[in-house]
């Protein structure tokens, strides 16, 4: 059998350059950015004001309280999700393309998995911000000054890490399988389904 | 820049050339952009079968102009994703620059659209959310050229595709036939060995898409660009050097211009 040698390169990605794409894309589309922060602040800030709140002794209200944790997070999973879910699948035309430019199938994958992970971190430092604003306000109006030995400020770093995990997990976590499938689809299946 | 590295593979067998039925008489010893033998391209919509290509043998020069002209639901756009690596064929084998499209990885094929292909659309696909410029820069980042190069051959490039004074815009902001000179400014941006232009002007009307025909003309005469273009529009067929016709997912026919203007003389005589 004849063997042939052809001259081929290997791309590179640029971590740079996904960098750009990414932030690019978050100003590019500012009302949706606006939207999905606005989404994960809510949730974190919801969490962190839930986990700060003062304990209760009362049965009944600490079932109340389990209960209200739970909720609001799958529903702040469940709102992040979609809100993920279709952020990506509404650019599977745009991902096609830039694999016909010879984007790497990475480069795709990264620059929105980075997407994510920044609307993530941004949207939970807003949610951790305004959701301690409030848990502290609300206590200064019902207990003074001494709003600290009621509201449940033990682990408050723990608890912060907790929110930011969760901005975060729920963005990438919601917008991997999307990109995932787009990034390794051949080009003119992406371009074609804007699924 | 990365250096390129050689890829040492056991080749698919060339052709024996009577063995295929080609209608090219390319002649012997031009030097080849494309070649395809025996694509196929089968669909499978549910229980049932479309066959989309049943076999596909053309070979394409280098620098040449080629237009592809066929009725709707013909394979023109399957050829031409097929040819650009931009999906696979069920059967047969692309040849771009000797190179056996079915050989390379994601990487390489990555590499393939991005240096060796340049695409353009009927519906532009310009990234929204860049501007002309970003859209012309991006390939040539993707391909490693330092952004300062790249930047300096984008101004250039859109200066010669006529939108000088438009670089900073995007393609909200701009025309149909604007978006298409920016996809053609982005598709020579890497120096391609080939322009695949799939009815680039089936969204304009006639003089923007003459104008847009001639400009893919020019750009194929100045870069020496091996250019292929599909059309439904019997004027675009003047600047061709070749003039190929498809139907039902076969090639039934490919001509140099001189001989078509024969046949249409000869049919005007009778
Ligand atoms: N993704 C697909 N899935 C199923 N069938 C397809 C797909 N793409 C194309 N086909 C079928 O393959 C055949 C060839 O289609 P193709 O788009 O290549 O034609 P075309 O010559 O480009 O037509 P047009 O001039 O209308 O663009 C058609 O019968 C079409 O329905
Ligand atoms: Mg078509």
């Amino acid at each position: 059998m004849a063997h042939k040698e052809w001259h081929i390169d290997r791309l590179k990605m640029k971590p740079g350059l996904v960098w750009q794409m990414a932030v690019n894309s978050l100003k590019v589309r500012i009302s949706r950015t606006t939207l999905t922060l606005l989404t994960i602040a809510t949730s974190s800030a919801f969490l962190i004001y839930l986990l700060t709140l003062p304990r209760s002794d009362d049965l009944a209200d600490q079932q109340t309280w389990y209960l209200m944790l739970g909720l609001s997070v799958l529903v702040s999973a469940a709102g992040v999700l979609n809100t993920m879910l279709m952020s990506v699948s509404q650019r599977y035309r745009e991902i096609g393309t830039m694999k016909c430019l010879g984007a790497l199938d990475k480069f795709v994958l990264f620059t929105v998995m980075v997407e994510s992970a920044i609307l993530g971190f941004v949207g939970a430092v807003i949610g951790v911000i305004v959701g301690l604003t409030i848990s502290i306000l609300l206590g200064l109006l019902e207990y003074g000054f001494s709003l600290f030995q009621y509201l449940q400020f033990d682990w408050i770093l723990l608890k912060i890490l907790a929110a930011f995990a969760l901005g975060i997990f729920l963005t990438t976590f919601g917008s991997s399988i999307p990109a995932v499938i787009a990034s390794r689809m051949p080009p003119m299946d992406a371009m074609r389904g804007e699924k | 820049m990365s250096s390129l590295h050689t890829k040492t593979i056991p080749a698919s067998d060339m052709p024996d050339r009577p063995a295929f039925n080609w209608l090219d008489d390319t002649g012997e010893d031009a030097d080849l952009t494309v070649m395809t033998r025996d694509v196929t391209k089968i669909y499978q919509m549910g229980e049932e079968k479309i066959h989309a290509l049943g076999g596909v043998n053309i070979k394409i020069a280098t620098g040449e102009y080629i237009s592809i002209m066929g009725p709707s639901g013909s394979g023109k756009t399957t050829l031409f994703n097929v040819i650009g690596g931009l999906t696979k064929p069920t059967s047969g084998n692309v040849f771009i620059d000797e190179i056996d499209v079915a050989q390379l990885d994601a990487n390489e094929l990555a590499w393939l659209r991005c240096r060796k292909i340049g695409y353009i659309f009927q519906s532009y696909n310009i990234v929204k959310v860049l501007t002309a410029l970003e859209n012309v820069t991006l390939p040539m980042l993707f391909a490693g050229v330092p952004p300062d190069e790249a930047q300096d051959r984008a101004v250039y490039i859109l200066g010669r595709v006529g939108l000088g004074d438009r670089v900073l815009h995007t393609p909200k902001e701009l025309s149909g036939g604007q978006q298409q000179r920016v996809a053609i400014a982005r598709a020579f941006a890497n120096k391609p060995s080939i322009i695949l232009a799939d009815e680039p002007t089936a969204n304009l009307d006639l003089k923007t898409g003459e104008e847009i025909i001639e400009l893919m003309r020019e750009m194929n005469q100045e870069e020496g660009v091996t250019v292929v273009c599909s059309t439904h529009d019997h004027k675009m067929l003047n600047i061709s050097d070749r003039i190929a016709w498809m139907q039902d997912g076969l090639l039934k026919k490919i001509a140099k211009r001189d001989e078509v203007d024969i046949e249409i003389s000869q049919l005007a005589e009778k």
